[in-house]
């Protein structure tokens, strides 16, 4: 638990030096916490591999009888789920955005080090819930996107999707964590000079990736909860019989999805424009177009997820409208594409293992962003849905756009994250068994797609002329897994020999390699000062030629500081991740094993809000390049993506409206006067929210605790209006299941009245606190962000107030 | 270092900010129980939720007083949110509509 108030010296060992077993279980060091998202998904990787070659094996040749039908739908559907969730997004986001953004950005850590040790245990929770299924009756089967109805209890029974689900929305959180992480850090803790448009790309991409995680991830959420409460509770969210649409399922799906492609893919991207320029000795060209073209593809990313959906038979003008979005994303891509070929041209070009990767992602990336194209184009997307010419063109660019980044990254950074060399002659073997594997495996599916070969089929007969591509693309995905299986050898003897590595073996421009490799724990003893885009190549540059003046040079804060302060080790993360494990584990199968690991998460929950006092850690944190507080900003973001969970809700409850096949409506069974005296009882408990931290800035602490206590007296008052009007509905006969009204509005309600819950016990929390002397004027900041929190479910409140019960009154007049 | 926001306001305006949304609410109850307003109540619903929403935003959660930054990122996610609402809304519209 020691907390590092000392100045380092030249002897300081790297990050991955002692402290044992405990000391990984306990870190929050981003590098460190690296390593461990490397390792995990490394196992899931061989994983997901075994799966894909199970299932090449079974179609090598016709009339194959290798897997029974249903292992390999369950094959297909982990295969899927697994590398998306278990193996691209851990190893860009949770290994190599967790390594080098903070390296890049010349800061010392992420900004919340715990958020991020409990972003990686919640994902090897969520990960080991996913595959926990193995245990309880087999694994899930109904495809990696599940499409409603084929997960409805009655095709899909039995335990193993249950996991599925519950798995999802566990990985989810960790993934929104990451993103709100990602995007404080690299807004607030960039190094003194270093403006936006002097940030690398890769930390561009990552921004943006961010952003797309707090706006993407809700709307699954909700359609996993919805799918988590049709197979337990009974409703029928995605069910035709009750009025209900299975459509819901893949709008909810793909709003998510759609971004999530970008979100593995953005990050490669930034890779490669990292790669690119010291490969070539020439700076990016076209920096600013290729900052502009990440937000945009960020942005348009949004509002393309209709593509997935054309065989729903929209109508014309959302067909027409999707496919317009889906091709203007082309051009910020394009614009990706020329500005990487741009910077390679007249460059002095050194073939690396690294610079092969990234130059192998530019080549295949484009051919899965030309099969893109076609499916913006709606009868041509027809002609191709759900047939092996989708495989392929996705299989461009998940591998060919994100793996190829992912493998170009291992070779660039591993000097620096291990302080050894991968050896060059095997990362080359490797970069052309994975050139022919991968081609090998995946073209041949765009002509088997074009010949009808459907997706997802185990078996299919001879003579329909798929089985001499079948069987080359069997044979090719062994030699893409021996092309793995060389990367293995190259570092398990990487790992024996330990080549060491120096500072700037690559002669880098980015500010990672101006730190020793592997970095020390604090990552730069003195702070850099950056004046210029690249700075370290300016620095080098500056030192051999003397183009940049002085002035313009980088450099290191002039002193070093007295104490460079480490966040404490903490184990509570694991147990907090651990006690949602078993809560997972417990809801699935035993009620009082949930209410057992809820404790231990509630638990660990409370210790990680308490511990920092415990290690004198201080409440104001060091002046941030943004000025803004970190804390207050993740808040900000985190209630922005609850908003779009909550709209997400809403556009539920407004799409079903009218809908009903059965009674009653809600303009029957809603009470306006009991509804608006809780509103009037929420909006005076904001009142007294504020009036607590008006309190307390001013130094009145005792006034302060009573305007907080009130504050949860009210919420608990609102509350308990909730409960009445609940059990009066029941009693009124509209129960949860009754019908579609009954479902979105207990559910959109109900919601709401968790997060008032949510709020009251965070509010009593600080008035213990206060009680216990820890609350005085000093940590007003504690009671302004319950307060954001409050007012935020206020404001929820003030829209569902009008949608759901006044327009809804005045439709039913 | 703390951060450089603006002081935050007082409780009088606390009060008074409290005093509005509750005549907001107050109009809302009344113009939903006014027949004569019902051609044209649904926007005024909206306008006045729309205001008291606004007021909590700025006075309470004191973005009217913070650093650009955090309105910023609360205002761009509240855009996408209601784009999902309203495109969702917009789609099923078309989806329920079609023979």
């Amino acid at each position: 638990m020691a907390v590092a108030h000392r100045l380092p010296t030249p002897s300081d060992a790297s990050y991955l030096a002692g402290r044992g077993l405990r000391g990984w279980l306990a870190t929050v060091d981003h590098k460190r916490i690296a390593v461990l998202y490397g390792a995990t998904a490394l196992v899931f990787l061989l994983v997901g591999g075994v799966e894909a070659l199970l299932m090449r094996l079974q179609l090598a040749r016709p009339d194959n009888t290798f897997l029974p039908a249903g292992l390999y739908n369950a094959l297909f559907t982990m295969h899927g789920t697994t590398m998306i969730f278990l193996v691209v997004m851990p190893l860009e986001l949770g290994l190599f955005a967790n390594f080098a953004v903070p390296l890049l950005i010349g800061a010392r850590d992420v900004a919340f080090p715990r958020l991020n040790a409990l972003s990686y245990w919640l994902f090897l929770a969520g990960a080991l819930l996913l595959h926990a299924s193995f245990f309880f009756g087999g694994a899930p089967d109904a495809g990696w996107f599940g499409y409603a109805n084929l997960t409805e209890r009655l095709y899909s029974p039995g335990p193993p999707l249950d996991f599925w689900v519950v798995g999802l929305l566990v990985l989810g959180t960790s993934t929104l964590m990451s993103g709100i992480n990602f995007a404080v850090t690299i807004v607030n803790l960039r190094a003194p000079g270093m403006t936006f448009m002097r940030m690398p790309i890769f930390v561009w991409t990552i921004l943006v990736t961010a952003v797309l995680i707090l706006l993407a991830f809700p709307p699954l959420t909700v359609g996993l909860v919805l799918l988590f409460m049709d197979r337990f509770l009974g409703t029928r969210f995605y069910a035709a019989t009750m009025g209900a649409s299975p459509v819901l399922w893949q709008h909810l799906f793909w709003l998510f999805g759609h971004p999530e492609v970008y979100i593995m893919a953005l990050p490669a991207f930034g890779i490669v424009s990292e790669v690119v320029p010291v490969f070539s000795r020439k700076p990016l060209y076209g920096y600013p177009m290729m900052a502009y073209s990440t937000a945009l593809i960020g942005f348009l990313s949004y509002g393309v997820w209709g593509h997935h959906m054309f065989a729903v038979g929209m109508g014309p003008a959302a067909e027409s409208a999707f496919a317009i979005t889906s091709m203007l994303i082309a051009i910020p891509t394009g614009i990706k594409i020329f500005t990487w070929i741009a910077t390679l041209w007249g460059g002095e070009l050194r073939f690396s293992t690294a610079f092969l990767f990234a130059l192998g992602l530019i080549l295949e990336f484009t051919i899965g962003g030309l099969s893109g194209i076609m499916h913006a184009a709606v009868p041509i997307d027809l002609q191709q849905t759900d047939s092996y010419f989708v495989v392929a063109h996705l299989h461009y660019v998940l591998f060919g756009g994100a793996m190829f980044g992912i493998l170009a990254a291992l070779f660039y950074w591993w000097p620096k994250i291990t302080g050894t060399l991968l050896d060059e002659r095997l990362g080359k073997l490797q970069f052309w068994l994975t050139i022919v594997g991968f081609n090998g495996t995946f073209f041949p599916m765009h002509i088997l797609g074009a010949e009808g070969m459907p997706r997802r089929i185990y078996r299919y007969a001879p003579g329909l002329g798929w089985d001499v591509w079948n069987l080359v693309a069997t044979v090719s995905a062994f030699v893409l897994a021996l092309s793995f299986a060389v990367l293995l050898v190259n570092l398990w003897r990487t790992c024996r020999r330990r080549p060491p590595a120096p500072a700037d073996p690559w002669d880098g421009r980015t500010l990672e390699w101006w730190t020793s490799s592997p970095p020390p724990e604090w990552n730069f003893t003195r702070i850099p000062r950056v004046r210029v885009r690249d700075p370290f190549w300016e620095l080098k540059s500056g030192e051999r030629r003397t183009a940049t003046t002085a002035a313009q040079r980088p450099a290191l804060e002039p002193e070093p500081p007295e104490a460079i302060h480490a966040p404490a080790p903490s184990i509570w993360p694991l147990v907090a991740a651990a006690g949602l494990l078993v809560a997972g584990i417990g809801v699935l199968t035993r009620l009082a094993v949930s209410v057992l690991g809820l404790g231990s998460l509630l638990l660990a929950v409370l210790a990680l809000g308490f511990e920092h006092r415990r290690f004198g850690e201080r409440d104001q944190e060091p002046a941030a390049v943004a000025g803004v507080d970190s804390r207050k900003l993740g808040l900000w973001a985190f209630v922005g993506s609850e908003s779009v969970f909550f709209a997400s809700l809403i556009s539920t409850y407004l799409v079903y409206k009218g809908h009903d096949l059965s009674g009653p409506s809600a303009a029957q069974v809603l009470e306006i006067p009991l509804t608006s005296f809780s509103t009037f009882v929420l909006l005076m408990s904001s009142l007294l929210m504020v009036l607590a931290l008006a309190a307390l800035e001013r130094g009145a602490v005792r006034a302060s605790r009573a305007w907080l206590l009130g504050t949860a007296a009210l919420g608990l008052v609102f509350l308990g209006g909730q409960a009445y009007e609940f059990t009066h509905f029941y009693h009124e006969g509209v129960a949860l299941q009754t019908n579609l009204f009954s479902q979105t509005f207990y559910t959109l309600v109900g919601f709401h009245g968790l997060h008032v819950a949510v709020g009251v016990l965070w509010l009593l929390a600080l008035v213990v606190a206060s009680f216990a002397g820890r609350l005085g004027p000093e940590r007003h900041l504690a009671v302004e962000l319950a307060g954001i929190y409050w007012h935020f479910v206020d404001i929820v409140w003030i829209v569902i107030f009008t949608l759901v019960y006044l327009l809804e009154g005045v439709a039913g007049t | 270092m703390s951060t450089t926001e603006r002081t935050h306001p007082g409780p009088v305006t606390y009060v008074i900010v409290a005093a509005l949304l509750a005549g907001l609410t107050a109009a809302e109850i009344t113009a939903f129980y006014v027949h004569a307003l019902r051609p044209v109540l649904v926007p005024v619903l909206l306008l006045l939720s729309a205001a008291k929403f606004t007021l909590v935003v700025l006075f309470y959660m004191h973005l009217a007083f913070d650093r650009w930054a955090y309105g910023a990122v609360f205002a761009f996610q509240l855009l996408i949110a209601i784009a999902v609402v309203l495109s969702l809304g917009a789609l099923f519209a078309a989806f329920w509509a079609l023979p």
